[in-house]
């Protein structure tokens, strides 16, 4: 089974996790664990907010698209802090939810909502065998507007996971209306 | 992987690259320039330690742009 194949991973309790309560920062107590983090540097997490925000404050993408690929690329990183997290407003139903690991062989997904996905499937360990052709179907559904914004977003995802198995941020199941936000935490 | 820029550039005149892509979200790049800069600017790591960080994560990444 490759690299976050197993469904079970999204579903399963996240105490089970073994790196999961390893936290060697503590942030300010009752702010996300993650945005307590890098409010250690204040400058540099309200800038961090404003970067990654603009996904959901300016809707640069549907926020399907942007749950779909942040939750995948948290199940190839296995980070039990990210898939904590839930946007309830993205629109994306558990039937999706329960296909994710297995996108290719679902019938769940539309075709853009494929070609996101095939590039969450790559960026974060396989980004060299991103071919020219899945890059010009990408861009045949999203323009080069879409497409960057597509891009950034998952390399943020991706990034964001890195930091959280790294500075070892506690899972905390949250519902939201957006994971980020100029104004607010990121959770 | 491709080394063929793949997102053609938003400034009329200028070549694709990293920054001319970026600009196709001026709100993105305008942010990601904010938070770059306060890294690079400010904060408790020396530069030097910075660069090789950097390099050493380009070079881990295989990224020759």
């Amino acid at each position: 089974m490759s690299l976050g194949q197993d469904p079970a991973r999204l579903l399963a309790p996240i105490s089970d996790n073994e790196n999961a309560r390893m936290t060697w920062l503590e942030g300010a107590e009752g702010d996300p664990p993650f945005d307590a983090v890098l409010g250690l540097r204040p400058e540099l997490r309200d800038l961090y907010r404003a970067f990654y925000g603009k996904l959901w404050d300016e809707q640069l993408l549907p926020a399907s698209i942007l749950e779909l690929c942040r939750l995948r690329v948290a199940q190839l990183h296995e980070c039990e802090s990210e898939l904590a997290v839930r946007d309830e407003g993205a629109g994306v139903d558990q039937e999706q939810l329960d296909a994710l690991a297995h996108w290719q062989e679902s019938d769940r997904f539309s075709a853009a909502e494929r070609e996101a996905l095939l590039l969450a499937e790559k960026m974060p360990w396989q980004h060299h065998e991103i071919t020219d052709e899945e890059h010009a179907a990408l861009r045949a559904h999203f323009g080069d507007e879409g497409t960057v914004a597509l891009t950034v977003g998952i390399a943020l995802f991706d990034a964001n996971c890195r930091l959280r198995l790294v500075l070892g941020t506690e899972p905390v199941p949250i519902a939201t209306k957006a994971p980020a936000s100029a104004t607010g935490p990121i959770y | 992987m491709s080394t063929k820029p793949r997102v053609s550039s938003a400034i009329p005149g200028e070549e694709p690259s990293f920054g001319t892509a970026l600009a196709h979200q001026p709100g993105l790049a305008s942010a990601f320039g904010a938070l770059y800069g306060e890294f690079w600017s400010k904060g408790t790591l020396d530069h030097r330690t910075k660069e090789i960080t950097r390099l050493r994560n380009a070079r881990v990444t295989d990224c020759g742009f």
